[in-house]
Order: C-alpha cells, then sequence, then structure tokens
C-alpha cells in the first residue's frame, strides 16, 4: 500500500474516487443512450429540463430516490436486497485494475514541518500483477447478482431471466478468455501497465527475428491481433447483456427479466452495475488494442519535456502529462460507450438458440484458430532464420 | 500485527464462518451460496500467499463458473419437497462428527508436531530472502516436466464433456416405468 | 507474515467441515459441495506448502486438483439432474436403489 501515512491514505483515497468516477459516469451515459437513440430513430429525446436535455438526469436521480420501496410478498428479503449491491460490486473492483493514466511522480517536499519523500503514484486503484486475469475471475462474479436477483424475487420471469443471463454469461466467457489469449502471448505479459509500455510509438514487430518498423500507423495491439478484437467486442456484448445479446431482459418474452420487481434506487443500483461492465469492457478493449492512455506517436517523456519546458516544475509536469494522457484514454473509452449504445438501438435481438450457436459454434472455433494461429506465427517471427 | 497477518486472519475467519454455513443451512441455495464466499475468501488467501495465477483462477474457474452451475441446477430444482436435509439418527450423527473431529485432531497433531520440531510454532519463517517463483515458472514448468499429466487433462475434460451430454440426453435409464 | 501452521490449520478445520457435510447432508448435490469445500481445503495447503518452500510445483498441483475438480462437478451436477428429472429425488439413500 505505502510507506508512510500520506502515500497509504492518498492510494486509499484514489480507490474510492475512482468507483465515484464509475458512478458518475452513468448519469451521463443515460443521457447520451436517451439523445443518441433519439438521433439514431430520427425523434427529440429529452431536451425540456436544462440545456439539451443535460440535467434531466438530475431529474430522474430524484426520481429514482422517492420511489416507494417495494419488495414482493413471498420473497427471500435478503437475497432481494443484496442482489443489486452485488451486481455494483464486480465492475467497480474491475474498473479499478485498469491503468487510467501515466504514473504520477512526485518529487521530495516539505510540509507541516516535515520533509514527504518523493513518491510514485499509479493512476490506477491498486497494481496487480496478474491484472488480466483478476479482472476476468472478478467480471465472472457478475453471473451471482443476476442468479440473486432472478431467484430471490420470487417471479417466474425473474428467474427465467436469470437462468437465461446466467448461462449465456457462461457460455461467452470462454470466447473471451480465448479471445484475449493472442494478445498475451504478442505481449508476454499478464499485467495492464506493461501492455500499455509497449505500446507506444510506430508500428514495431519481429519480421524473421528482424525489427520491422512502419512509421505512418501507431504501435497499436489492433494491427497484430484484428480478428481477436472483434471475438473480444462480439463476447463483451453477451457478456454485459446489451442488445444485441439482452435476452435475459428481452421485455416480449420476460418482461423485464432477472429486474422484473425491482423499482426506485435498486433497479438504478443495477443500471449502474450495467453501465459500469460497459466501462470496463471499453477500458479493455482500450487497453488491449488501442493503445491504451497514449497518444499515437507522443511518448508520455515529450508531453513531460513540453510541460517543462514551459516552466512548470517536476511534479506539475508531471501531474499535468497525467492529466492530457487520462483524457487521450477517456476520449478512447468514449468511442467504444458510443459504439455500445449505437448498436444498441441499430441491431435486433438474436433469438436464443441464434445466441448460443454463435458463442459455441462460430466464435469458439474462431478464438480457438487464432490462438493457435498466432502461438505459431508468434514463434515464427522470433527465431531468426539466417 | 502486521497488515499481512490482519488480513489472514480476517479471510480465515471468513472462510471458516462460510464454510460452517455451507453444510449448516438447510437450504441447498444458501449453501452452495454460501460455499462460493468461502472460495471468494480462499482467493483473498491464494493472493496472500503470492499465489496471484491460481487466486484469478480460483475467482475465475470455481467461484464464477463451477458455483455459478451449481446454483443455477439449484435454482431449476423444485426444492418445497425437500424438508429433511440431514441424516436422522443421534449415535451415527455423534459417530459421524466424531470421526470427522478425530481426522481434524490428527491432522493438527502431525501439523503441529512436524513444526513444532523444526520452524518453532510462532516465529514465522523468515521468507524474504527467497524468491518467490512467478507465474511463467507456473506455465514452463507445466508445459515441460508435467506436460503428459496436462495432455491427460485435457483428455479427461473431453471424456467428461462427452460423457455429460450422454448422460443429460438419456432416455430410458434404470428402473424405467413405461 | 503468519506461520505456515496458520494456513494447515485452517485448511484442516475447513476439510473436517467438508467431511462432516458429506456424512450428515442427504442432498446429493449438497453432498458434491461439500467435496467441492475439502478439496479447495487441500488447495490451500499445497498453495501454502508451494509458498513457504518457494517451490511452484505446489501451483501445478492445485491447478490439476481444480480441473479435476471442475470436471467432478460436472458430471455430478449432470448426473443429478437426469435422477431428478425422472424420479424427482435427490435424497442419497435414493441412489442405492439405482440398478442397470
Amino acid at each position: 500500500m505505502g510507506t508512510d501515512i500520506l502515500e497509504v491514505s492518498i492510494n486509499f483515497a484514489k480507490m474510492v474516487a475512482i468507483f465515484l468516477l464509475m458512478v458518475q459516469l452513468v448519469p451521463l451515459l443515460v443521457w447520451v443512450e436517451r439523445r443518441g437513440s433519439a438521433l439514431i430513430q430520427n425523434r427529440l429525446g429529452p431536451n425540456r429540463v436544462g440545456p439539451l436535455g443535460l440535467t434531466q438526469l438530475l431529474a430522474d436521480a430524484v426520481k429514482f430516490l422517492t420511489k416507494e420501496e417495494f419488495v414482493p410478498a413471498k420473497s427471500h428479503r435478503f437475497l432481494f436486497y443484496a442482489a443489486p449491491v452485488v451486481a455494483l460490486l464486480p465492475a467497480a473492483v474491475a474498473f479499478n485494475a485498469i491503468p487510467l493514466s501515466h504514473p504520477i511522480q512526485v518529487e521530495a517536499f516539505e510540509w507541516l514541518g516535515r520533509e514527504w519523500g518523493p513518491y510514485t503514484f499509479l493512476f490506477q486503484g491498486y497494481e496487480i500483477g496478474i491484472g488480466i486475469v483478476f479482472v476476468l475471475g472478478v467480471s465472472s462474479l457478475a453471473a451471482y447478482a443476476l442468479l440473486l436477483a432472478g431467484w430471490g424475487s420470487d417471479n417466474k420471469y425473474s428467474l427465467l431471466g436469470a437462468l437465461r443471463a446466467s448461462a449465456q454469461m457462461i457460455s461467452y466467457e470462454l470466447a473471451l478468455g480465448l479471445s484475449i489469449v493472442g494478445i498475451l502471448l504478442i505481449y508476454n505479459t499478464f499485467s495492464f501497465s506493461e501492455m500499455v509500455a509497449q505500446q507506444t510509438g510506430p508500428l514495431t514487430f519481429m519480421f524473421f527475428g528482424q525489427e520491422t518498423s512502419i512509421g505512418f500507423l501507431p504501435n497499436w495491439g489492433i494491427f497484430f491481433q484484428p480478428l481477436g478484437a472483434i471475438l473480444l467486442l462480439a463476447a463483451v456484448f453477451a457478456e454485459t447483456n446489451r442488445l444485441p445479446f439482452d435476452l435475459p431482459e428481452a421485455e416480449a418474452e420476460l418482461v423485464a427479466g432477472y429486474h422484473t420487481e425491482y423499482g426506485g434506487i435498486k433497479m438504478n443500483m443495477f443500471y449502474i452495475g450495467e453501465y459500469g461492465h460497459m466501462l470496463v469492457a471499453s477500458a479493455l478493449m482500450v487497453t488491449f488494442y488501442f493503445g491504451g492512455y497514449h497518444i499515437p506517436f507522443i511518448t508520455p517523456e515529450q508531453i513531460n519535456e513540453f510541460f517543462v519546458s514551459q516552466g512548470q516544475g517536476l511534479t506539475q509536469a508531471s501531474l499535468l502529462t497525467a492529466l492530457v494522457l487520462h483524457l487521450s484514454f477517456f476520449a478512447k473509452i468514449l468511442v467504444f460507450l458510443w459504439i455500445f449504445v449505437w448498436v444498441r438501438w441499430t441491431l435486433p435481438r438474436f433469438r436464443y438458440d441464434q445466441l448460443m450457436n454463435l458463442g459455441w459454434k462460430t466464435m469458439l472455433p474462431w478464438a480457438l484458430a487464432n490462438t493457435v494461429i498466432t502461438a505459431i506465427i508468434v514463434l515464427m517471427m522470433r527465431s531468426s532464420w539466417s | 500485527m502486521d497488515l499481512s497477518s490482519l488480513m489472514f486472519y480476517l479471510l480465515a475467519f471468513m472462510a471458516v464462518f462460510f464454510g460452517y454455513f455451507t453444510i449448516a443451512v438447510a437450504n441447498p441455495i444458501f449453501s452452495a451460496l454460501n460455499l462460493a464466499l468461502t472460495m471468494i475468501t480462499l482467493a483473498g488467501i491464494f493472493f496472500l500467499l503470492d499465489a496471484y495465477f491460481i487466486a484469478g483462477v480460483q475467482l475465475a474457474v470455481y467461484a464464477g463458473a463451477v458455483m455459478v452451475l451449481f446454483v443455477m441446477v439449484l435454482m431449476l430444482f423444485d426444492l418445497s419437497g425437500e424438508v429433511r436435509a440431514f441424516s436422522r439418527g443421534l449415535m451415527s450423527g455423534i459417530v459421524k462428527v466424531g470421526s470427522a473431529l478425530l481426522v481434524m485432531l490428527l491432522i493438527l497433531l502431525s501439523v503441529l508436531g512436524y513444526y513444532g520440531e523444526r520452524l518453532e510454532i510462532g516465529a514465522p519463517p523468515s521468507t524474504a530472502e527467497v524468491v518467490q517463483p512467478t507465474t511463467q515458472d507456473l506455465a514452463i514448468l507445466l508445459f515441460s516436466r508435467y506436460l503428459f499429466a496436462f495432455e491427460l487433462l485435457g483428455l479427461l475434460l473431453l471424456v467428461v464433456a462427452v460423457g455429460v451430454v450422454a448422460v443429460s440426453r438419456i432416455k430410458g435409464g434404470t428402473h424405467a416405468r413405461d | 507474515m503468519p506461520g505456515i501452521e496458520h494456513y494447515l490449520v485452517l485448511s484442516a478445520i475447513l476439510f473436517t467441515l467438508g467431511m462432516v457435510g458429506v456424512m450428515m447432508r442427504k442432498n446429493v448435490i449438497v453432498i458434491l459441495m461439500s467435496v467441492e469445500l475439502m478439496l479447495n481445503a487441500v488447495n490451500l495447503s499445497f498453495v501454502a506448502f508451494s509458498h513457504f518452500n518457494a517451490d511452484i510445483k505446489g501451483q501445478v498441483m492445485v491447478f490439476f486438483v481444480m480441473t479435476v475438480a471442475a470436471a467432478e462437478a460436472g458430471v455430478g451436477l449432470a448426473l443429478a439432474v437426469a435422477v431428478y428429472k425422472k424420479f424427482k429425488e435427490l435424497n442419497i439413500r435414493f441412489f442405492e436403489q439405482l440398478r442397470g
């Protein structure tokens, strides 16, 4: 955690701040979703409350908080209340493990009459060496929230929705895990930060043992693993239970699926969990395939030097660099969040057998093939043939 | 008491607590949920022991897949018919619990006896100078020395997959009453 | 950092809980879960030995145990579901009467 009280408390505050960041993004995403759907369907969307309908979120929040507290008569009360909380946790824990920007170097300074040594603060909740396995493991726990909600609310539609959801999540987790293996083979690491650090500069790779570079492309994972990126994107759509894979809450068949009986703030927590999952999925896509927080062709050191040459101190320059890179990360994430919205309002829903066929008979074989071919190519390219 | 031992005692207490309720709760669904919580706390203990990869796999495979499967199957069944959760008979119960406690006692005695001599209980062994192996070492070992066992496991999984499909598609079976 | 005996004691307690569960419970699925608990206790002792001896072989063993446990859970659940669908029965005593 840290060596002295200041470092420990800042590291702790960071985790809380990242959780709040995730929660605060949700109203914004709801606004994007509603305005975006209106744009796609050629209507106006919410536009009365505030400029462009932006304060609609505030009105929504007040409405959610003042709703009646409702519990079905024959439900399991504890499970019914536990499910929304469980829905919130995995996304928050997983999002904390993803690096959001470059680490901040703080020079030694004097404060309150004592020396505070030089620090390095990572721009993420906590650094775990095997970040990817951790995120996969934690996000697989999200199935419990759906099961608890479905079984706890004692409603046949809820139960059917929950069973569909968990079967779907287990099925697509396989394809998701296998589609990542290719990128792991290329970057040779489980750690997010190392993976991001390898994606700077122009596109560079080993071609039969010789280092080759293509100047006009950034060094992003998508150019090594296009198939893996597509498979991962499709799998995270299924993992987040969004259209076109939102069978668990298919309103024409199941009313509202596992959250049929939920209302008010509890319903809202399910929403936060779902958008949190979208956020984690977008962050994973960006980190694996689109260079993480890096701006193409510009290294963090160059930005840092620019700020130093503008007359900033080393600490301020480092902080500003981190902020600039953080904005770059969020710009990339927002593109993916927009894709989530865009797809939702464009594609129709799958049938359940189509969903399972796609998962087991199409995506799994392609992901396996991608893994094997990547392994062979990596082995061939790394060994010199002279 | 430092942070890691505090974490260990907290996690150990939680593991025993949830483990107890796994076998003590009458409703099998609550049993399964408690077991899932036990596995999550065990993953935390694996993290403390620097076995990061095993901890992640424990979360993804045990807590995320196997236990979800259990919970799903239990939710599919109608459990209202099940009244007696435990086997009946006071004497046999005492014998069963007693034999289990005897096993625990034997394990504890062997552990404390063996390590009491070698390590002097209470003084944790210094592991600072020992280099802890990484995930890469695990993979290298798995794909070199234990390759045969690894392939055998793949075969086992294949057989199990075929067997499960065969069992679940079965039509007649034992006692066919038609 | 607590010594190895702490981990082994925890492992022994969990193993005993699992053992009591296997012997006392009547629901087949709960018995399967108790077996999983016992396997987890064994995994814990493997990882503890692996850590304190700085030897990765224990973790390889844990890997194998996990795979076998997952396979066992799959087969056990499939059997339980098949029997339940046919006879509406999950009591372990019932399984004694299965034949042919």
